[in-house]
């Protein structure tokens, strides 16, 4: 947002540029939020963060990065049902751990508003899978809106406070990540008074308590909260229906699909048949269904993912007795994200349209292109720990990353910045799924495979979201496993939230209540825990290698800060005076006439400030290092076998020094 | 209505995402007119494709722009729809290609990043005389410069490519919005000062 603060004051009649997530904070602001919290995910992420980021300037607000989605869904109805308007977000994966408190929410309704925002992943680019969590709402019954675009971002948040109330559900609020990371133009509200937020438990055991018959009485009275809600929905404002041509033909969507149908058709140039677009994909009203039926000989339904709309409005077809013809997920794909592209496709094969010469040519030309690219996958940052860990472990079991041989090690991959291991040129994790999936499976693998051992990775914040059960779980069934937890005291993969383990701030102020992360593992029985620098390769390494041998649940943290907060600390504390120069500078660089590229630095850590050069003298390759984006970690400084890589100290009288000793300059 | 249609792509820490938000903040002013454009980071990390959009949607009406049939836009661009594409690297220059029709310009850097597959010695980084004759095979619209090395020369940083890059976009093609917005929004931003020269420069390339 370009003026952040008038994401706080900015009132009716402003306009701005926002992300979705950006609108979808404001909503709910505009509809006097008291409580937001999350367990942050990509593509959710900054729903929360723009709000807790902004607190301070914001009357009544309380923010909280929760240990995980469980606890924060039910932050949010503890608030709820103290009479605080409550805003909770999280990625599509996260209802997954928070579907226990979601589906307790019909039964006992809300108080205040509740709104669940969940950022949705299809094609998977920042998630381990591409869930669909409306589907959800099949038994949780938390009705499930779909914004199209951010102006619909800001206003659907903001109503679905006043619905939630009406009738006392929780309401999803569904944004794929298209939306969450659109930037677009926003027209603000006016923001309630917020004066008067104040909390106020009132027993409700009617609602509240869920026991034997209590619980069946209100599983009958969910079910009569829905039949009213479908009803409110034959004609409320977020289902809209355009109906100004004469077709026979219809189509339904909604969220971000509508947009792209909507520029599907204007792109092709057809505007005469008959559109639904569904506000609400959660429950779908059978009258409004009918309605928009009349007249129609086929339906097609434009969705991405498996077909909620479609299984939903089939059975009400049947239902209602529609003689003509539903189709849907034959022209769309089930899998990945659905594009534009996909819809002006699939809408030009079932109306038998021609595609626009430009969009086939290009279509094609990308088709023949796309093979022969060479793949770009993210790795990571210049300097990160991670990477030292990656090339210890590996070292540590004796592979290679250009090796095409059988690891006969087991490497439990988990979820954080750490997953890209699992990508080339590590390879190293042999198994990935959802959070701490990596230390659970891994020790029943170790039960039952005694001729592999078991590593398992975690992160710090991963760890903590639900990982101390599973470690202890570990411990008292007696598994033999080498648990390596990736401390890099953020949450650095959503944006850098704090962890338990976080020790100073960015501006550097030491924090309060900071986690003994070692103490915590020996309180849970494991008395092999060791804490060290992954930077220093060779030592890490062979601890690994040491632990391996030992049996029972042992625990390396490998403790280093990301660097990219250790750079923007440093950055901050160079404004504000402090003087971070005063101790010396050290530059790294690669002398030709010593490197024998071996690839140690260059494909086995593989850091991308290494990269490869050409000679003008001999028209060859050489490996340099970019002064512009090494970090100075040192890293390639201690592996490199053939001592060709140098270090270059200089001090603030510019005093050059080499390996410690002075440099002599040779003209 | 009108449409101009503009896809960045580039890699992680270029600034790509930066380049999207100065253009879309310079088009806010007028009322008949909507501005739209996701985003596709591959992970937050370094080194990954990075793809932005940005739409201006220009209405003749009010009745225009109050038509539910007109009123609707996807946040993606489709195949052959960009009239722009700004590549700050190479390779992913062609990963552009699909944007492109016979009249879009496309201004690409052609200092590469080798990426892990070619690191690896799997894969091989073609050569930048093959990058401009595929994309000659769409359009005759194409101007390519070093721009870090540009960037490094004038700058002492790379920081300030992709608003050298904004700046030759304003000089090779017609762009419906001002360069005096532009200028304003980078007036207003961090690093104001570099940022403003650095579109110049881009302006004059
Ligand atoms: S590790 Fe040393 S010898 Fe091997 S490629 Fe790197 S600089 Fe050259
Ligand atoms: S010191 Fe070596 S490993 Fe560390 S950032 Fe620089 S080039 Fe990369």
């Amino acid at each position: 947002m370009a003026k952040s603060n008038l994401f706080v004051n900015g009132s009716e009649g402003d306009k701005a540029i926002v992300l979705g997530n950006e609108a979808i904070a404001r909503g709910a602001l505009e509809a006097g939020i008291g409580y937001a919290s999350m367990y942050p995910g990509t593509p959710a992420s900054e729903i929360i963060a723009v709000l807790d980021k902004n607190k301070k300037y914001v009357e009544n607000l309380y923010t909280e990065f929760s240990l995980n989605e469980h606890i924060s869904l039910h932050g949010a109805i503890g608030a709820s049902w103290s009479g605080i308007r409550s805003l909770c977000a999280m990625k599509n994966v996260g209802l997954n751990v928070a579907s226990e408190p979601a589906q307790f929410l019909a039964y006992t309704g809300v108080k205040a508003g509740l709104v669940l925002a969940i950022g949705s992943d299809p094609g998977a680019p920042s998630s381990s899978n591409e869930q669909d969590d409306r589907w959800y709402s099949l038994h949780t019954y938390m009705p499930v809106m779909e914004p199209s675009n951010i102006q619909e971002a800001k206003d659907f948040t903001k109503d679905a406070f006043d619905v939630s109330e009406e009738f006392s559900f929780g309401i999803v609020l569904m944004a794929p990540s298209r939306l969450c990371h659109n930037a677009g133009a926003l027209l603000f509200g006016n923001i309630r008074d917020r004066s008067n937020i104040k909390g106020n438990f009132k027993k409700d055991p009617e609602n509240y308590l869920n026991l034997f018959s209590l619980a069946v009485k209100n599983h009958a009275k969910y079910l009569e909260r829905n039949e009213l809600l479908k009803k409110y929905l034959i004609e409320s404002k977020f289902n809209k229906t355009v109906n100004d041509g004469s077709s026979k033909i219809g189509f339904i969507s909604s969220g971000v699909i509508y947009a792209h149908l909507m520029e599907t058709f204007d792109i092709l140039g057809v505007y005469d048949h008959k559109i639904l677009k569904l506000g609400f994909s959660f429950p779908i009203s059978d009258e409004l269904i009918k309605r928009f039926f009349e007249g129609l000989e086929k339906v097609v339904i434009v969705e991405e993912a498996e077909g909620f709309l479609e299984f939903q409005i089939k059975k009400i077809a049947y239902e209602i007795g529609f003689k003509g013809n539903i189709y849907g997920k034959e022209f769309f794909s089930r899998t990945g994200e659905l594009t534009l592209d996909d819809v002006i496709s699939g809408v030009s094969k079932f109306l038998e349209k021609p595609l626009p010469a430009s969009f086939d040519f290009a279509v094609k030309k990308d088709r023949e292109l796309s093979d022969k690219l060479p793949q770009r996958s993210g790795t990571f940052c210049i300097g990160c720990p991670h990477r030292s860990t990656f090339y210890s472990i590996l070292k540590a079991v004796g592979f290679s990353n250009t090796e095409e041989k059988e690891r006969d090690v087991v490497i439990a991959g988990d979820i954080g910045c750490y997953t890209l291991g699992l990508l080339p040129p590590y390879n190293a994790m042999d198994f990935l799924t959802c959070m701490n999936a990596g230390l659970s499976i891994g020790q029943a693998i170790s039960n039952f495979d005694k001729s592999k051992k078991v590593i398992a990775l975690v992160g710090d914040s991963t760890f903590y979201h639900s990982g101390i059960p599973v470690l202890l779980n570990a411990v008292q069934n007696g598994a033999d496993i080498l648990y390596i937890i990736l401390d890099n005291s953020w949450t650095a993969m959503t944006g850098h939230q704090k962890t338990p383990t976080t020790q100073k701030d960015i501006d550097g102020k030491p924090l309060q209540n900071v986690l003994n992360l070692k103490d915590l593992i020996k309180s849970l029985g494991v008395s092999y825990v060791k804490s060290l620098d992954p930077n220093s390769v060779k030592r890490f390494s062979s601890q690994i290698k040491s632990a391996l041998k030992e049996p029972g649940v042992k625990v390396l943290i490998a403790k280093r800060e990301c660097i990219l907060q250790e750079i923007r600390r440093n950055k901050s504390l160079l404004k504000n005076g402090a003087n971070a120069a005063e101790t010396g500078e050290s530059l790294y660089e690669i002398q030709k006439s010593r490197c024998v590229k071996c690839n140690e630095c260059f494909v086995e850590l593989a850091c991308p400030a290494i990269i490869l050069k050409k000679d003008e003298d001999t028209g060859g390759d050489y490996y340099y290092i970019d002064p512009a984006s090494c970090v100075k970690c040192g890293v390639c400084y201690e592996i490199c076998p053939n001592s060709a890589i140098r270090k270059v100290e200089f001090d603030i009288k510019s005093e050059f020094k080499l390996d410690g000793k002075p440099l002599e300059i040779t003209v | 209505m009108k449409k101009f249609n503009i896809a960045i792509v580039g890699l992680g820490g270029q600034g790509i995402i930066t380049m999207g938000t100065v253009m879309k903040n310079a088009a806010l002013n007028s009322d008949l007119q909507d501005v739209s454009g996701s985003e596709r980071r591959g992970g937050a990390q370094r080194e990954g494709y990075v793809e932005t959009f940005v739409k201006y949607i220009f209405y003749e009406n009010i009745e225009e722009m109050n038509n539910p049939r007109k009123n609707m836009h996807s946040p993606m661009i489709e195949s052959g729809g960009a009239n722009a594409l700004i590549s700050l690297e190479p390779l992913e220059t062609l990963r552009g290609i699909k944007y492109l029709n016979k009249d879009s310009i496309v201004i690409f850097n052609k200092t590469p990043y080798i990426p892990i597959s070619v690191r690896m010695g799997k894969t091989k980084y073609p050569e930048i005389s093959f990058i401009v004759s595929e994309l000659q095979k769409v359009t005759k619209h194409i101007y390519y410069y070093d721009i870090d090395a540009i960037s490094l020369e004038k700058f002492n940083s790379l920081t300030q490519k992709n608003i050298i890059a904004l700046g030759i976009l304003f000089a090779k093609a017609e762009i419906p919005i001002s360069r005096t917005a532009v200028e304003s929004i980078l007036a207003q931003g961090k690093g104001a000062e570099n940022n403003l020269k650095a579109f110049e420069l881009g302006l004059n390339l």
